[in-house]
């Protein structure tokens, strides 16, 4: 799977640090359009909080609609950095390596965009940012712990904090890099940031310690967040379609199997703009493509349980929700189009090593998941609320307007955003994981073959 | 890598061990069995007996009454809970191609002739199941218009079918151990390998069908067992609980299986490593590896057993309400109480330290005491489903909460009798076969090698796709 | 004659849907009551029209012999509410009286309650209200008016419950039965809708409540309603649980 590749140290710095030490000509224009973008959603926000959610679609009984779908949609998203930074380091897989950073990177930005959708989708967001916070004690007043609502941003904040830390602790020797190839006020930003690195064993053994106990301490909370969220929607018995026990491992895995095609996308996106074809290797692909056969599989069995066990209990409103869901316009269309999208188009193409290795079919395929997970979110969220309770007289659609549409996009824009300029100072392939592996991996004959090995620990 | 350095054990068997040796000396486990072993064996072998006789004394007894059943139910779903999930360590990291596992992957695969049990105990149950259709309705149930003879031979056909796949699974698995003894042993052992071995001789196709069959064999494994447990839990548990509706509980029964299978396996593995003299070829590695599993399972068991609990406390509703009262405060409390703790809390603080799991002392009592949680979990959960007396099962809401229903003579003996029945096939099959898997190990001694690394020394270790 | 205490009274409704016409002058006094904002057709039309109790007509039969149900529904203010728990910042709770409060000072608009409610009672303002200059001076000093971003529902008319237990206080006396009365409940011309006290054995409610035609709605939820309904008596039928109930 991985070929010894013979790539020297100043080759490796060369390429690697190309962002930052010479900047590629597209990276202004991108980023001055982006930015026109992110500025255009922030000034929909602010409009949408002075006047009021009426400039939303949402109406009785449909409360949550687009912001929680994507709210939920990026917290999903945010689980490919624990996944593989953490799970893969702690397994020794080899072909984490130039990934790391860029999932981790994906992560702590998707989670501080998934923490806006709460404040903005709350009547009055300038009151709910500190009244979740437990400073008003001496009244008596506290926040409700019981309400999932709270325990979302204990998670999601520790998630963050976590995230940022291991994001941190892993750029330390690439900052002492920078620091030393640098002049002006870049030199001194790093010398700043990278804290002193010298490189010398004790740090290095202290920067591997502090990643191990921080890829050990996040994994709790990795399966915790995504939990949290479902069990916004898990504990609420009114709502068909809500009220199912298997939320919790659903959401995770579904965020896992979205998160990873992020990844992907982000890969794809990576070796084309910044021409590291010699970091990011087909194999990468192949690998990443293995993981997300067997993640979107268990996520389709989840899927599976699920619908099984609404309809299981053989109560009337259920199973009119399912149908609607199914076979009523428009959900049975966005039903279609979830299901080939999220799983029956992008899983039985990855089965072909061929396509597991093209990097354009993955890059493609892993954007269809992310659509299909979107609508799988929008449908779970949705039509459970349009449909609720035995009134019919409650009944109602919902159909989002032009203002959440916009604050949709510029999410999506806003991610974008700060991923490109973090690129501009920081690299987006760990160099000293890249290095690490050439020392680390070497070939071995065995018989008449020449077979890749890695170097453990011995005695 | 640094991470490395907390480990202190060989990855590897010393350093050119001959192959025929490896293969001299782990046929030798197959005889020689001390007299303790043998004395072990006909002791769980008769209790095994003991329990089967008490199984056709309940049935002639209180054959009738199905609420007297429950614990026969929770030790179906035992014995499937270890005898299943015990393969999947076979499986799973062969599929990933991990190192630390070959050691187990025989231990692992012979679990699944335990599975003969699971089959002895379901008998009964099924023809006690009640039929789906009650006066023209069909109460809830995974096979929704139940068709004829719904769920009685799904279950039974689906349990079959999972034994026979393990046994498929081990075959595959063992096919050129079986080569080793027709070419080492002596005796009855030399012609059933000569017999099985079929013309083994370690050729390029043949090493390449081998791992085509485990692969496929494997997988296919895998979607049977989790097919199984969503069959079983279903029919057998939810399906006799009027308002039980829970999405998570078959995938709760496999994440707890799969820890079952595990603690069951670590057992396993220090028994024959301590008695079959076996310290040269199963590292501590096995253990440290296995041991981080275990911890690893059994969070995973507090998050899908929360998960659940967490929907029905705060949707309190009839049926959630009711749950929480059948479940966990009401007949089974103590059981609860008793099975979270030997599941979950203990187990946690005993794996958590790097000392237990670089040991094995400390793996075998941790597994020891999961193994006893989780039968008390199994007990809490269908004892009172079984309690239920029949003619209220077909009710939408559960009305009445029943009585704790204690064991009887019978039970006890049936409890006692099938893990010891278990345990007896699992030892006889350490007679028929290497305890380890000969062929592993001899790949793993090619495919590590000692190197010197900067001032130090060093595995090199081959990963061949 | 002992005085008026907080906390000795559990205060419910009793909705005899025999009675009710389905007039809807109960909607029209609870809007004026309470200043609840105008329902203009554009907000009806979107689903947004705020009515903390509502008439819900369904039809019944075919021609000739179709029926109308009317079926007012309010606030339950539910003994295990749904709504209660999920709150973030403790806007909504169970006081001692039996009343599910909604605090509008504290509420910052999340909507989760309404999410949990199955009776679909608890409304957000997407706006902020507005009334004409003509109207202004019809708004009831005694309620608070809501801004936008704020959740609202029946709150059996709370400030009317407060002035007259607060008389009663100052005169020593104890709340008599009947003496509290909602804005529906005065303005209902049939007496379909009667508030009162069921801690008190004597009062009107509670001797409704015993009537053998009582039910709640929606119990598989076990929201433990303190609004009781009396079923529809119909001449062809045996007396039971009426067609409201079939919803539920």
């Amino acid at each position: 799977m991985q070929q010894k590749r013979e790539l020297d140290q100043v080759y490796t710095n060369r390429v690697l640090l190309n962002g930052q030490l010479d900047t590629p000509k597209w990276w202004a224009p991108t980023v001055a359009t982006l930015g026109v973008v992110v500025v255009i959603g922030l000034i929909v926000i602010g409009v949408m909080i002075n006047k009021g959610l009426g400039l939303t679609g949402l109406a009785r009984p449909v409360y949550w609609g687009l912001f929680i779908t994507t709210f939920v949609f990026w917290v999903g998203i945010s689980h490919a950095g624990i996944m593989i930074s953490a799970i893969l380091r702690l397994t020794q897989a080899e072909w984490r390596r130039p990934v790391t950073r860029a999932a981790e990177l994906l992560t702590v930005f998707s989670l501080l965009t998934a923490l806006v959708f709460p404040l903005i989708h709350a009547g009055r967001p300038w009151r709910i940012a500190y009244w979740i916070l437990p400073y008003d004690v001496a009244r008596g007043i506290y926040p409700n712990i019981r309400s999932p609502l709270i325990m979302d941003p204990v998670a999601i904040s520790t998630y963050l904090t976590g995230s940022t830390l291991f994001l941190y602790v892993a750029l330390l020797p690439d900052l002492g890099n920078l620091r030393d190839r640098t002049r002006g006020w870049q030199h001194a930003l790093y010398t700043v940031l990278a804290l002193g690195w010298r490189g010398n064993p004790r740090q290095w053994k202290m920067q591997t310690v502090g990643g191990i106990l921080l890829s050990a301490l996040m994994l709790p909370i990795f399966v915790s967040v995504h939990s949290i969220v479902s069990w916004d929607f898990a504990v609420a018995s009114a709502v068909e379609g809500w009220h199912s026990t298997i939320f919790a491992p659903y959401f995770v895995i579904g965020a896992v199997h979205s998160g990873v095609s992020a990844v992907v996308t982000m890969m794809a996106l990576m070796r084309w703009l910044w021409k590291w074809d010699d970091f990011i290797r087909p194999e990468h692909f192949d690998a990443l493509a293995r993981l997300l056969i067997v993640v979107a599989t268990g996520w389709l069995g989840f899927t599976f349980l699920e619908l099984i066990f609404a309809l299981y209990g053989q109560d009337a409103p259920e199973i009119a929700l399912r149908e609607m869901q199914m076979f009523q316009w428009p959900w049975n269309m966005l039903f279609i189009i979830f299901l080939f999208t999220a799983y029956l188009i992008p899983v039985p193409m990855w089965l072909f090593k061929r396509v597991r290795t093209n990097i354009a079919l993955m890059f493609w395929t892993s954007i269809l998941v992310n659509v299909g997970m979107w609508l799988e979110r929008f449908l779970i969220i949705v039509p459970g609320l349009a449909r609720r309770t035995p009134f019919v007289y409650t009944w109602e659609a919902y159909r989002p307007s032009a203002v959440e549409w916009t604050i949709f996009v510029w999410s999506f824009a806003w991610v974008t955003f700060l991923m490109l300029l973090f690129s501009r100072f920081f690299p987006l392939v760990p160099l000293f994981e890249q290095k690490e592996s050439q020392v680390f991996t070497d070939d071995m004959t065995i018989g008449r073959a020449k077979v890749p090995a890695i170097v453990r620990e011995a005695d | 890598m640094a991470s490395e350095a907390v480990h202190a054990e060989h990855h590897a068997p010393p350093p050119n061990v001959d192959a025929d040796v490896i293969s001299r000396e782990l046929v030798a486990t197959t005889t020689g069995a001390s007299g303790r072993f043998k004395a072990f064996a006909w002791i769980f072998g008769i209790l095994g007996i003991v329990g089967i006789i008490a199984l056709v004394l309940k049935w002639i007894d209180q054959g009738d009454d199905s609420t007297k059943w429950g614990y026969v139910a929770a030790l179906v779903s035992f014995l499937l809970s270890v005898t299943g999930g015990a393969p999947m360590v076979a499986m799973a990291p062969v599929l990933a191609k991990a190192n630390w596992v070959r050691p187990v992957t025989r231990l692992a695969a012979i679990f699944s002739f335990g599975g003969v049990v699971t089959v002895i105990m379901l008998i009964p149950l099924v023809s006690l199941l009640p039929p789906l259709v009650h006066e023209g309705a069909v109460r809830r149930t995974i096979w929704f218009q139940a068709p004829d003879y719904s769920p009685h031979v799904w279950s039974t056909i689906g349990l079959l079918l999972l034994l026979f796949t393990g046994i498929m699974l081990f075959y595959s698995a063992a096919l050129p151990d079986f080569g080793h003894m027709r070419d080492h042993s002596t005796g009855w052992r030399q012609g059933l390998g000569r017999r099985l071995a079929r013309g083994w001789v370690g050729s390029d196709s043949q090493w390449r069908t081998l791992r085509m069959r485990i692969g496929m064999f494997g997988t296919f494994y895998f979607l049977i067992l989790v097919f199984v447990q969503f069959l079983i839990t279903s029919d057998f548990g939810q399906s006799v609980v009027p308002g039980w509706r829970d999405a998570i509980f078959p995938m709760y029964h496999t994440i707890s299986s799969f820890q079952a299978g595990v603690a069951g396996l670590v057992i396993a593995l220090y028994f024959s490593r301590k008695y079959m003299k076996l310290e040269k070829y199963v590292h501590l590695d096995a253990f440290w590896s296995l041991g981080r599993l275990l911890f690893a399972l059994t969070l995973l068991w507090v998050y899908f057993f929360y998960s659940s609990f967490i929907v029905f406390w705060y949707g309190r509703s009839a049926n959630d309400v009711a749950f929480v009262e059948l479940f966990i405060k009401g007949p089974m409390m103590y059981a609860f109480i008793v099975g979270v703790a030997l599941i979950w809390f203990v187990p946690w603080w005993i794996l958590i330290w790097n000392r237990v799991r670089r040991g094995t002392t400390g793996m075998v009592i941790g597994s020891f005491i999961i193994l006893i949680g989780l039968l008390l979990d199994r007990i809490r959960i269908f004892v009172p489903a079984w309690s239920i007396p029949q003619d209220q099962i077909h009710s939408k809401w559960l009305k009445v909460i029943p009585d704790t229903y204690y064991p009887n003579v019978f039970d006890v003996l049936i409890l006692i009798g099938g893990i010891s029945l278990m345990i007896s096939i699992l030892m006889l099959m350490t007679r028929v076969i290497p305890v380890l898997s000969v062929w592993q190990v001899q790949e793993f001694n090619l495919l590590a090698r000692p190197i010197r690394y900067i001032k130090g020394h060093a595995t090199l270790v081959a990963k061949p796709d | 004659m002992t005085t008026e205490t907080f906390g000795q009274r559990s205060w419910g409704m009793v909705v005899d849907v025999d009675k009710c016409i389905g007039c809807q002058a109960c909607v029209i006094a609870c809007q004026v009551e309470n200043n609840i904002p105008l329902n203009t057709q554009d907000k009806v039309e979107r689903a947004r029209s705020i009515s903390w109790i509502r008439v819900e007509r369904y039809w019944e039969g075919d021609f000739p012999d179709t029926k109308a149900r009317f079926i007012p529904i309010m606030c339950q203010h539910c003994g295990n509410a749904p709504c209660e728990p999920v709150c973030p910042v403790y806007a909504t709770y169970h006081n001692a009286e039996g009343m599910n409060v909604q605090v509008y000072n504290r509420c910052v608009g999340t909507r989760y309650c309404a999410n949990g409610c199955p009776y679909i009672v608890r409304f957000f303002n997407y706006w902020e209200p507005v009334w004409p200059e003509s109207l202004r001076n019809h708004l009831n000093p005694d309620v608070t008016i809501r801004s936008r971003g704020i959740m609202e529902k029946c709150s059996f008319c709370v400030h009317r419950v407060r002035r007259t237990t607060r008389n009663a206080r100052a005169e020593g006396r104890e709340v008599l039965d009947g003496e509290v009365q909602t804005a529906c409940s005065t303005a209902c011309p049939t007496s379909a809708l009667n508030f009162g006290d069921f801690n008190d054995p004597n009062s009107k409610v509670s001797k409704m409540k015993a009537d053998q035609r009582h039910y709640t709605l929606l119990d598989q939820f076990a929201t433990d309603p303190n609004v009781i309904y009396l079923a529809k008596i119909d001449a062809d039928k045996k007396v039971g649980a009426g067609e409201a109930a079939s919803h539920g």
